[in-house]
C-alpha cells in the first residue's frame, strides 16, 4: 500500500469532479492543497501527453520529486489521475482500470449528471477498497 | 591518453568547423583568397551520416587553411589520430602555369608528390591568368589545363577544375563547391569509420581493470564533436547521449568512488557551457569527464542539459557528504543559470517549427523552475525563509526536498556572534503577514523536516550532543539512504518560535545551535562553497535575494507561458504577485493574482483558488478596486464551505455588505448566481386564468454565512412557448431578509399573458448594490458544455391558461313569460371551474322592461331537472319568495353582488320585471295564417348583464339575454253560425300561450258599435262554464252570440267603439322554472289576496259589416278517387259561380274578367301552369266557370291544398266551400322498383 496516494477525476473540462486521499499516512493538514497542486499543474503534461499516445495509462508522467503522477486516460477525455509514492506500476494499471468501470456505471446513472462532482458514498467506499487492494 | 585532455578542450574551442587545407604551390593563394573565402559558409551540403545516410546541411561553415599554417603542422601522429577531427576534411592544390615544359619538368612532379598521400582528399584548382584578350596565353593555358587532367583527372573521379582569374566562369564556383563537399563527406566518412572501430575496441575492453573511462571518453566525444562540426546534430547528439549513459554507469560503479573532486574552490560552478571555466574534468578526478558543448544547438542540447543537470545532480547527492555544503544546490543553480544563459543567447524567435519551440520553452521553463527551487533552499538555509511565500507550489517543492546532507553541518564560526545577533533580530522583527479577512491558516512548510533539528542533529552525529533532550529524540534512520529513498517522515512542525529564542546555551560549542545560528553558519559554509560571485551575491541580502528569486520566478513563468504549460505559468505568476504583493505593488499584484484565480476559477480547483483568493481580494481592497473587491469576496463566499471558516465567510460577507451600503464610484452589477440560487416550489405550479394576478412562491437559497438583507428583488419570467417578447419581471418592492439556507418568499404576480413560464433572472438590491443571479439550485457544473449538455430546468412555475369563458349565464326559462306582468327572470349564473367570490352583477334592462325594484331579488341554488319534478298543474308549493335555498337580494345602483356562497356552484338569480307593451292583443279571424314571427318580435326584451368577477375584480363578462314576454292567450274568432234570427254565435278561441294552465274564471266582451248581446246582454256566456281551465298550449272556446245592431247615428261617432274588446279574467299558476307564472306578489299591496290573484287579459276583436253577403262562389271540386300521390300531377278543380248579377257592370258581351289567383305552399305543392289569371265569367247570376290547375304534390301527408283566391272581391262577397281551411291526403310516391336486383 502507498504511503501518499491522492486520487482525482479530473473532467473534460479540466474540473476535478472527485478527490481521495487513499495513502495509508493521513493526510497532513498544512500540506492541504499540495496534492491538489501537484496533480492540476500535472494537466499541463497530460494535455500534451494524451494527443501524442493512443495508451490510456500513462505511467509516471509527472515527478515531483519523489511523488509521482500518473494517468489514465479516458475516451471521454476525462482522465483519472493518482499522485503516488509507490512503484507498483501493475498495481496502478489495475487500479485505474477498476475504477474506470465503477466510473462508467456511475456515468450510467441517470441521475447523475456527466461532468459533476461525484457525490456518491458507495463510490468514495469502492474506490477506497480498489486502493487498498492495489497499492 | 588523459594527458591530452587539457589539450583536447584547446583544441575543440580552436577547431569548431571544417578545415580545408589549401596547398598554394604558385602563390595564388593571396589573389584568389577572396574569392574562395566568399563561399563560406558553404549554403548547401550534402554529406553522410553515421548511417550513410545523406543529411542536408545548410550552412555549413568552414576554414581555408594554407598548409603551411603552423595549425596545420607539426603534430604527433598519435595526436592526430585522436584529434582526427581536426584535420583538414580536403586538400585545395592551387596551380598554375603557362608552359608546357614547365608543367611536364617541374609542376607534374611536384604534384605528384604533393597528391601521393592516399589518406587525404584533394583536387587541383589550375588557375589561369591569361588576359582574355591574348589568344596565345589562353590558348597556352588551355593547354597545360588539358594535359593536367590527363594526368591527374581519373574517369572515376574528376580532380582538376580551372579558374579563369580574367574571366571568372560562374560553373567554376559551383564546380569548386561540389568538389569541396565530394572531399569532405568522403573524409568524413573515412573517419566515421576510424573512430567507430576504435571505439568498439574500446567498449570490448570495458570490463577489463586496465580501461579507462577517459580513452573511451575522449574518442567518443571526438566522434560526437566532428558531428557537431559537421552539423549532423541528430547524430552528435546521439552520441552525446550514450556518452552521459556511459559515464553514469561508470560514476555509479562501486569502487569508483573512490574520490569525487569538487573540493577546490569554485568547482561548484557549473561549467557545462563556458569553456573557459574549470572543466568538470576534475572533479571527477580520475575517471576524467567533460562537459558537453552545447552551444550551437538549442532545443536537444537543452532536453539532454536538463536531463544532465538531473542526473549529475543526484551523482553529487551521491558524494554529497565529502563535498562542501550545499555543493549540490550551487552546482544545480549554477548549471541552470549557464544552460540557460547559453541556449537563450543562441535562440532566436521563429528559427523551428512551433512544436520545437513550444518543447524548447517548456525546457527552458523547467529548468528555470529547478534552479529557483535550488536557489530558494539556500535562501531558506540562510535565513531568508520567512521572505519565501508559503504557497502550495513552494510548499510543495520545498517540503519534499530533503535537506542536504553533508558529512557535517556547518558550525558557527568564531568570530559571528554580531551577525548572529542580526539575524535573531531579523527572526524577532519577522511576523507573519496578517491574511485579509482574518484568515487564519496553518502555513505550508518550506522544509521537509524542522531545520533547527536537522541541522542540531548532523551535527551531533559527530559531536556529543543531547539532542535527545531537546527534541523528542526520534532516530532517523535514513541518513545514509539515497536521494530516492523515501522522506524521513518526520511530522513537518512549522517552526516555532522557541527554538529560535536567544540561547541559553552561550558558550558551549556542543549545545544544540539556535536558528539564527545555523543560519550564520549556513551562510559562512555557503560563502566558501560559492565561487559564483554573482550567485553570492544575490544571497548576500534579502532584497538581492527577492531579486534573483523574482528574476526567476519570471523566467520560468515567461517560459511555461510560452511553451502552453498555461498551469504551470500561471502557478508562477501567483509567486511573482505574492512578491509584488509584498512589496505593495499592488497592481501587479492584482494582475497576476486575477491570472491565477481565473484559471484555478475556470477549471474548478477550489481548494488552490481558496489559497490565492483572498490575496487578490486584499490587493482589490488596497487599490480600492471596488468592484474587483466585491467580485473576489463574492467568489470567496461561493466557495465551498468547508474551505473557510465560518468566521471566515462571515468577514466576506460583511464587506461586501459594508460595499453594498457603501457609495460606490462606479456601481457594478454584482453576479451572485453561486450565493443566491432560486427555485420554484415543490409541488404544482401555480395555474392561473387568463387576466388573473397572483401570488408566486419562490424558493430562494442563500450561501451567505449570515442573514442578508435584500433592498428589493425582482425575478423575471420567461414564456417558454414565446420567445420573442422579452422576460417580465415581477417585483417585491419591501426589504427581504434571508437566512441562510432556505428560503421562501412571496412575490405579487400581476396578470400574465397566456403560456407557461419558467424563472429567468433574480435581480435585486443589496444596499445600493444591484445584482443578478440566473442559476438554479446547485447540483451541475455552472454552464458546462459537456457532452451532454446540462440544461437548465425548463420546469414551468407557472400556468396561464388561454382565455375562457369562466362563467356562463344564461335565462332559466325558454318559454314566453307574461306580458305587462311583474315575472320574475331567471338568470343562471354558472361558474366554469372560478371562482365568482366578490362578484357583481350589473344588470341594465332594455327598452320595454322595467325591473321592479321594490321587490328583493332572489337567489337559489340551480339544481338541475328541478323543470322535470315540477308538475304544471299543481304548482309547488314552495313557490313563496323566501323559501330554503333562496335568498333575498337587494339591487344597488343596477348592481348587484352575488353572495359567497354562491362562488362555487351554479345559481339562479330571479329578477322581478315586467315587459311593458302599450297595445292590445289583437284577435285575429280564425282560418288565418298569423305571422307567428311578428308576436314573437313584440314580445321580446333584453336584459344587458355585466358581470366583474375575478380575485380584484379583474374579469368581466358580458351578456344581453333575450326574454320572451307574450300574451297568456292567442284569441281568434269566427262566426260559428248564422241563425234564423239573425243572431250570430262568434266563437272565440282561445290559445294558451303560455307553459303554465290558466284558469278563466270571467269572460265578457265588450261589443264595438253596431252589434249588441243577446240574450241576458251582459256579454257573458253562461256563467257556469267558469272556471274554464286552459291547459298549456291547449285551446279553448267560447261561445258568445250577438246580433246585429243598428248602426249608431254618425254625429255620436265620438263615442264609437271600433273595435269590440274581450276581457278575460284569470289566474295563473305556473313555476318560474318554466315560464310564465303568478306574478311577482305585491306584498305592499295589502292582504287583499283575492284581488292580487286575478290577472285581466283584455284583447281587441273586430267584427266587421256585413257578414256573409256572397256573390261568388268557390267550389273545390272533388278530386280523383284514386287519391294524390307525391309526384303525381293532379288537376285540381274550382268552380266559380255568380251567385249574384252583377248589376253595375255594363258590358257589351256580358262578359265580366274575373282575376284569380292560386295560393300554394311552395314547399307542398307545384304549378304546372299559370298561378295568376283571369278568367270570364258572365255577369248574370247563376253563371258559372271551372277553374283548372294541373299541380305536383311534393310532400307526402295532409297537406293544404292550393287555395283559388279572387283578389278582385271582397272577401265577404265570396263564399267558399269548403269554408275553412282543410286537408287533403297525399300518398307517398309509389315503390321504385328499378333497382332491385331480382332473386
Amino acid at each position: 500500500m502507498a504511503n501518499t496516494a491522492c486520487f482525482m477525476i479530473v473532467s473534460k473540462n479540466d474540473i476535478p469532479i472527485y478527490e481521495a486521499e487513499v495513502g495509508t499516512v493521513p493526510k497532513k493538514e498544512d500540506a492541504a492543497h499540495q496534492h491538489q497542486f501537484i496533480l492540476h499543474a500535472a494537466l499541463d503534461i497530460v494535455q500534451d501527453m494524451a494527443w501524442t499516445t493512443s495508451a490510456m495509462f500513462l505511467k509516471a508522467i509527472d515527478r515531483f520529486n519523489d511523488l509521482v503522477v500518473s494517468v489514465y486516460i479516458k475516451v471521454i477525455h476525462t482522465r483519472l489521475m493518482l499522485l503516488h509514492d509507490s512503484r507498483n506500476d501493475d498495481g496502478i494499471k489495475s487500479f485505474f482500470q477498476e475504477v474506470h468501470e465503477l466510473y462508467i456505471k456511475t456515468l450510467l446513472n441517470p441521475l447523475y449528471l456527466p461532468g459533476s462532482r461525484i457525490t456518491s458514498s458507495h463510490f468514495d467506499t469502492k474506490v477506497r477498497a480498489l486502493a487498498r487492494k492495489y497499492m | 591518453m588523459a594527458s591530452f585532455l587539457p589539450q583536447f578542450q584547446s583544441i575543440k574551442t580552436t577547431f569548431d568547423h571544417v578545415v580545408l587545407a589549401v596547398e598554394d604551390v604558385s602563390d595564388l593563394w593571396p589573389m584568389v583568397k577572396k574569392g574562395f573565402e566568399e563561399r563560406l559558409p558553404f549554403k548547401r551540403a550534402f554529406l553522410n551520416n553515421k548511417t550513410r545516410n545523406p543529411v542536408l546541411v545548410d550552412e555549413l561553415p568552414a576554414e581555408f587553411i594554407l598548409t603551411t599554417d603552423a595549425r596545420l603542422r607539426s603534430r604527433f601522429p598519435q595526436e592526430q589520430s585522436l584529434f582526427w577531427f581536426r584535420e583538414p576534411y580536403a586538400t585545395i592544390v592551387l596551380v598554375t602555369c603557362e608552359d608546357l615544359d614547365e608543367f611536364k619538368n617541374i609542376l607534374k612532379p611536384r604534384l605528384k608528390l604533393i597528391v601521393q598521400n592516399d589518406e587525404r582528399e584533394w583536387f587541383i584548382v589550375f588557375v589561369s591568368k591569361a588576359p582574355a584578350h591574348n589568344d596565345q596565353a589562353t590558348k597556352m593555358a588551355k593547354k597545360v589545363y588539358a594535359k593536367l587532367e590527363v594526368d591527374f583527372s581519373s574517369k572515376k573521379r574528376e580532380r582538376c577544375c580551372k579558374l579563369d582569374i580574367n574571366a571568372p566562369d560562374a560553373n567554376f564556383w559551383d564546380d569548386l563547391e561540389t568538389k569541396i563537399m565530394e572531399c569532405i563527406r568522403n573524409t568524413l566518412d573515412r573517419r566515421i569509420q576510424f573512430y567507430e572501430e576504435e571505439i568498439r575496441k574500446l567498449s570490448e575492453q570495458r570490463f577489463m581493470p586496465v580501461w579507462n573511462f577517459c580513452n573511451f571518453f575522449i574518442l567518443k566525444e571526438s566522434l560526437a564533436f566532428m558531428f557537431e562540426i559537421a552539423h549532423l546534430h541528430e547524430d552528435a547528439l546521439r552520441e552525446y547521449d550514450e556518452l552521459e549513459l556511459c559515464y553514469l554507469e561508470t560514476v555509479n560503479m562501486v569502487g569508483k568512488q573512490r574520490e569525487f573532486g569538487g573540493v577546490e574552490q569554485g568547482d561548484d560552478q557549473a561549467t557545462l557551457l563556458g569553456p573557459a571555466r574549470k572543466p568538470l574534468t576534475q572533479i571527477v578526478h580520475d575517471d576524467s569527464f567533460r562537459e558537453f558543448e552545447f552551444g550551437s544547438i538549442y532545443l536537444p542540447v537543452k532536453q539532454r542539459g536538463y536531463s544532465f543537470i538531473i542526473s549529475f545532480s543526484k551523482a553529487l547527492t551521491l558524494h554529497e557528504s565529502m563535498l562542501p555544503f550545499c555543493m549540490r544546490e550551487v552546482w544545480v543553480i549554477t548549471a541552470c543559470l549557464a544552460l540557460i544563459d547559453a541556449t537563450a543567447s543562441h535562440y532566436k524567435d521563429g528559427l523551428a517549427a512551433p512544436d520545437v519551440e513550444k518543447e524548447f520553452y517548456r525546457v527552458q521553463g523547467e529548468i528555470y523552475t529547478l534552479c529557483r527551487t535550488k536557489f530558494m533552499r539556500l535562501g531558506y538555509l540562510i535565513g531568508y525563509g520567512s521572505d519565501i511565500e508559503r504557497s502550495p507550489v513552494n510548499s510543495a517543492s520545498l517540503s519534499m526536498l530533503p535537506w542536504p546532507k553533508p558529512a557535517v553541518w556547518p558550525s558557527l564560526p568564531s568570530n559571528a556572534s554580531s551577525e548572529v545577533l542580526a539575524k535573531e533580530k531579523m527572526i524577532l522583527q519577522d511576523s507573519p503577514r496578517p491574511k485579509h479577512f482574518g484568515i487564519q491558516r496553518k502555513p505550508l512548510p518550506l522544509e521537509p523536516s524542522v531545520l533547527l533539528r536537522e541541522a542540531n542533529r548532523r551535527r551531533a552525529s559527530l559531536s556529543a550532543g543531547n539532542m535527545s533532550e531537546l527534541f523528542d529524540g526520534r532516530p532517523n534512520a535514513n541518513d545514509s539512504s539515497g536521494p530516492l529513498s523515501p522522506l524521513p517522515k518526520v511530522n513537518s512542525v512549522s517552526m516555532s518560535r522557541t527554538f529560535s529564542s536567544p540561547g541559553n546555551f552561550e558558550g558551549s560549542i556542543d549545545r544544540p545551535m539556535r536558528l539564527a545560528e545555523i543560519y550564520v553558519a549556513a551562510e559562512h559554509a555557503l560563502r566558501n562553497t560559492i565561487s559564483d560571485v554573482k550567485l553570492w551575491e544575490s544571497l548576500s541580502s534579502i532584497e538581492e535575494f527577492e531579486q534573483k528569486y523574482l528574476d526567476l520566478s519570471k523566467g520560468a513563468a515567461n517560459n511555461y507561458h510560452r511553451s502552453w504549460w498555461k498551469r504551470h505559468g500561471v502557478v508562477l505568476d501567483g509567486e511573482i504577485a505574492a512578491v509584488y504583493h509584498k512589496h505593495e505593488n499592488y497592481d501587479f499584484a492584482a494582475n497576476l493574482y486575477e491570472k491565477v484565480c481565473a484559471l484555478y476559477a475556470g477549471e474548478g480547483w477550489e481548494n488552490l483558488l481558496a489559497e490565492v483568493l483572498p490575496n487578490l481580494a486584499e490587493c482589490q481592497k488596497i487599490q480600492n478596486d471596488q468592484a474587483g473587491y466585491l467580485s473576489s469576496c463574492v467568489r470567496l463566499l461561493s466557495l465551498d464551505k468547508g474551505l473557510f471558516l465560518t468566521k471566515e465567510r462571515q468577514a466576506f460577507q460583511s464587506e461586501v455588505v459594508r460595499l453594498a451600503h457603501s457609495e460606490m464610484e462606479h456601481p457594478v452589477p454584482l453576479d451572485v448566481s453561486s450565493l443566491i440560487t432560486f427555485s420554484g416550489n415543490q409541488g404544482p405550479l401555480l395555474e392561473l386564468c387568463d387576466g388573473d394576478p397572483g401570488t408566486l412562491s419562490v424558493t430562494l437559497w442563500s450561501e451567505f454565512p449570515d442573514d442578508i438583507t435584500l433592498e428589493s428583488l425582482s425575478l423575471t419570467l420567461t414564456a417558454t412557448n414565446n420567445t420573442d417578447e422579452g422576460a417580465k419581471a415581477i417585483k417585491s418592492t419591501e426589504a427581504i431578509v434571508l437566512r441562510p439556507g432556505r428560503n421562501i418568499i412571496t412575490l405579487p404576480l400581476p396578470p400574465q399573458k397566456p403560456g407557461s413560464y419558467v424563472l429567468g433572472v433574480l435581480t435585486g438590491q443589496i444596499g445600493q448594490l444591484r445584482f443578478r443571479s440566473h442559476s438554479f439550485s446547485k447540483g451541475g457544473p455552472a454552464d458546462s458544455d459537456d457532452f451532454l449538455s446540462y440544461e437548465k430546468p425548463t420546469r414551468p412555475i407557472l400556468k396561464v391558461a388561454n382565455p375562457r369563458s369562466l362563467v356562463d349565464l344564461a335565462a332559466a326559462v325558454s318559454s314566453a313569460l307574461l306580458m305587462n306582468e311583474s315575472q320574475w327572470v331567471g338568470i343562471i349564473v354558472r361558474p366554469l371551474n372560478y371562482s365568482l367570490k366578490g362578484a357583481v352583477l350589473h344588470i341594465d334592462a332594455g327598452p320595454g322592461l322595467r325591473i321592479e325594484e321594490r321587490h328583493h331579488f332572489e337567489i337559489e341554488k340551480h339544481e338541475v331537472g328541478t323543470q322535470n319534478m315540477t308538475n304544471l298543474d299543481n304548482p309547488p308549493e314552495n313557490l313563496s319568495p323566501v323559501s330554503t335555498g333562496v335568498k333575498q337580494l337587494t339591487l344597488e345602483d343596477g348592481k348587484i353582488k352575488l353572495p359567497d356562497w354562491t362562488s362555487n356552484i351554479t345559481s339562479v338569480l330571479w329578477i322581478p320585471l315586467r315587459a311593458v307593451s302599450d297595445g292590445l292583443a289583437k284577435g285575429t279571424p280564425a282560418g288565418t295564417v298569423v305571422p307567428q314571427r311578428q308576436s314573437v318580435v313584440d314580445g321580446l326584451r333584453t336584459i344587458a348583464l355585466k358581470l366583474d368577477f375575478g380575485v380584484s375584480h379583474n374579469q368581466t363578462f358580458e351578456k344581453t339575454i333575450a326574454v320572451h314576454f307574450t300574451d297568456p292567450f292567442h284569441v281568434s274568432i269566427r262566426v260559428a253560425d248564422k241563425c234564423n234570427d239573425g243572431t250570430l254565435l262568434l266563437q272565440v278561441i282561445l290559445q294558451s300561450q303560455v307553459k303554465a294552465s290558466l284558469a278563466i274564471s270571467d269572460a265578457w266582451l265588450d261589443l264595438q258599435d253596431g252589434f249588441a248581446h243577446a240574450g241576458k246582454g251582459d256579454g257573458r256566456p253562461a256563467s257556469s262554464f267558469f272556471p274554464l281551465i286552459v291547459s298549456p298550449k291547449s285551446k279553448a272556446g267560447i261561445l258568445f252570440s250577438i246580433y246585429l245592431a243598428e248602426a249608431p247615428a254618425k254625429d255620436e261617432a265620438k263615442e264609437l267603439q271600433p273595435v269590440s274588446i274581450l276581457n278575460i279574467k284569470y289566474t295563473i299558476s305556473g313555476s318560474r322554472n318554466l315560464g310564465a307564472h303568478t306574478p311577482v306578489a305585491e306584498e305592499l299591496t295589502g292582504p287583499d289576496n283575492d284581488k292580487a290573484e286575478y290577472l285581466t287579459f283584455r284583447s281587441e276583436l273586430v267584427l266587421q259589416r256585413p257578414v256573409l253577403d256572397p256573390c261568388l262562389a268557390v267550389g273545390f271540386l272533388s278530386l280523383p278517387s284514386s287519391g294524390l300521390r307525391v309526384g303525381q300531377l293532379v288537376t285540381m278543380k274550382w268552380r266559380v259561380e255568380r251567385l249574384k248579377a252583377l248589376e253595375e257592370k255594363v258590358a257589351s258581351d256580358n262578359l265580366d274578367e274575373v282575376l284569380y289567383e292560386v295560393n300554394i305552399n311552395p314547399e307542398n305543392w307545384m304549378i304546372a301552369g299559370r298561378k295568376r289569371g283571369y278568367v270570364s265569367l258572365s255577369t248574370k247570376q247563376g253563371s258559372r266557370i271551372e277553374i283548372s290547375i294541373l299541380c305536383l304534390p311534393l310532400v307526402a301527408g295532409y297537406v293544404r291544398p292550393p287555395q283559388l283566391g279572387l283578389p278582385n272581391v271582397d272577401e265577404a262577397n265570396i263564399s267558399c266551400n269548403p269554408p275553412g281551411p282543410h286537408l287533403v291526403c297525399v300518398l307517398p310516391p309509389p315503390l321504385s322498383s328499378s333497382y332491385c336486383v331480382p332473386a
